[in-house]
């Protein structure tokens, strides 16, 4: 890139065309007669978080330490939220809590297998009538077994 | 000692040049009591500084008229919060470039450009009258094709780039104005101002050659 004293000359004078460049008459006389109209009828009234996002953009230094406010309140409460949880567990009743842990087999009695449904569709198309007979019920064949049967060859 | 009246357009005088002098501060203090005759004053003083600045950002006449009541707008609903550790000058002129910076981002992919006419004294300007004089090599070269190339690198330029050069090149203002306007230290300012400079430069390249031909 070109960044010699001459080329810089000229680049200032280009520029000085900017400064010629002018509104539309009358528009500046007119301008602060509609903002006052704007402002005069409630245009642009801040709400809380217009309020704080125009405090953040003036002064960042407030933006942080209200991000860092916000942060620490949310881990206190998740860490208060956690130490609760140890400290009073909800489900289990205060005689269990003294006794300890539980063994698994103490919930065994709780967990029933539900019954198995009346019919199931072969999905995998096994053919077979003989595999999973006993998963193969009906509504209206209750009592058919089937009974694998086996031919030799030659007969 | 007997005094004389003082004349009626005497006073009239003094008392506008008396009201002239109250300070931006004063405006300030008013105008936060709801005094809107205060702050129409205020507007009255900045406006043209805050809308040639909005305007040489978007190159657009419309969008700078939306932006700079939008700013003075939003200044007044805020003033409540200006504790006066600035000058109400450069508070202004910073919401005035957030909002011009949040509005550039968002446009980003539909550039429009309605530019505002070149005034009868750029013919007569010395930096540019050899630009579009008979005698030039590009006699076909005028002021509107010439302010069309200028915007259209100054619109190449990213937002924060752009602001430097329209701040510093067109406004005039100080490294530490602008520092204080753009959140940012001197030295960024300086170091813009030259990548910005440099990037202008090599847009404009074939009229700068004009330019240093004549």
């Amino acid at each position: 890139m070109n960044s010699d004293p001459e080329t810089f000359e000229a680049l200032r004078k280009l520029m000085a065309l900017k400064r010629h460049e002018q509104p539309p008459p009358e528009y500046l006389h007119q301008l602060p007669d509609t903002i006052i109209t704007r402002i005069e009828r409630g245009e642009g009234q801040l709400n809380l978080w217009d309020r704080l996002s125009a405090n953040f953009s003036l002064r960042p230094s407030l933006a942080y330490a209200f991000g860092l406010t916000v942060c620490g309140a949310l881990g206190l409460s998740v860490g208060y939220m956690v130490r609760q949880d140890m400290t009073h567990p909800a489900d289990l009743p205060a005689e269990a809590i003294l006794r300890g842990p539980v063994p698994a087999s103490a919930f065994a009695s709780q967990f029933k297998p539900a019954n198995p449904p009346l019919h199931v569709a072969n999905w995998l198309g096994n053919t077979n009538p003989a595999a999973d007979s006993q998963l193969e019920l009906s509504l209206f064949n209750t009592s058919h077994t089937a009974l694998p049967v086996s031919y030799e060859p030659g007969n | 000692m007997v005094r004389l009246p003082i004349p009626v357009a005497e006073m009239e005088a003094e008392e506008t040049a008396e009201s002239r002098k109250i300070s931006d501060l004063a405006l300030v203090r008013q105008a936060q009591r709801e005094d809107v005759g205060a702050y129409d004053e205020l507007v009255r003083r900045y406006q043209e500084r805050i809308y040639a600045t909005v305007y040489h950002m978007t190159s657009n006449h419309e969008d700078a008229n939306d932006l700079v009541q939008e700013t003075f707008i939003k200044a007044y609903r805020a003033l409540k919060t200006f504790k006066g550790d600035s000058s109400f000058y450069t508070w202004v002129y910073r919401i005035a470039v957030n909002k011009t910076i949040n509005f550039l981002k968002q446009r980003k992919n539909r550039v429009h450009m309605s530019l505002n006419d070149v005034d009868h004294n750029a013919e007569n300007d010395p930096d540019l009258v050899a630009l579009v004089s008979e005698k030039t090599p590009r006699r076909d070269l005028n002021l509107a094709e010439l302010q069309d190339k200028l915007n259209g690198a100054m619109l190449k330029l990213s937002e924060h780039h752009r602001m430097v050069v329209t701040l510093h090149d067109i406004q005039g203002l100080s490294h530490e104005e602008i520092g204080a306007i753009m959140n940012c230290n001197v030295g960024t300012v300086r170091s813009r101002l030259f990548y910005a400079r440099q990037q202008l430069q090599a847009y404009l390249a074939d009229y700068l050659k004009l330019c240093n031909a004549i």
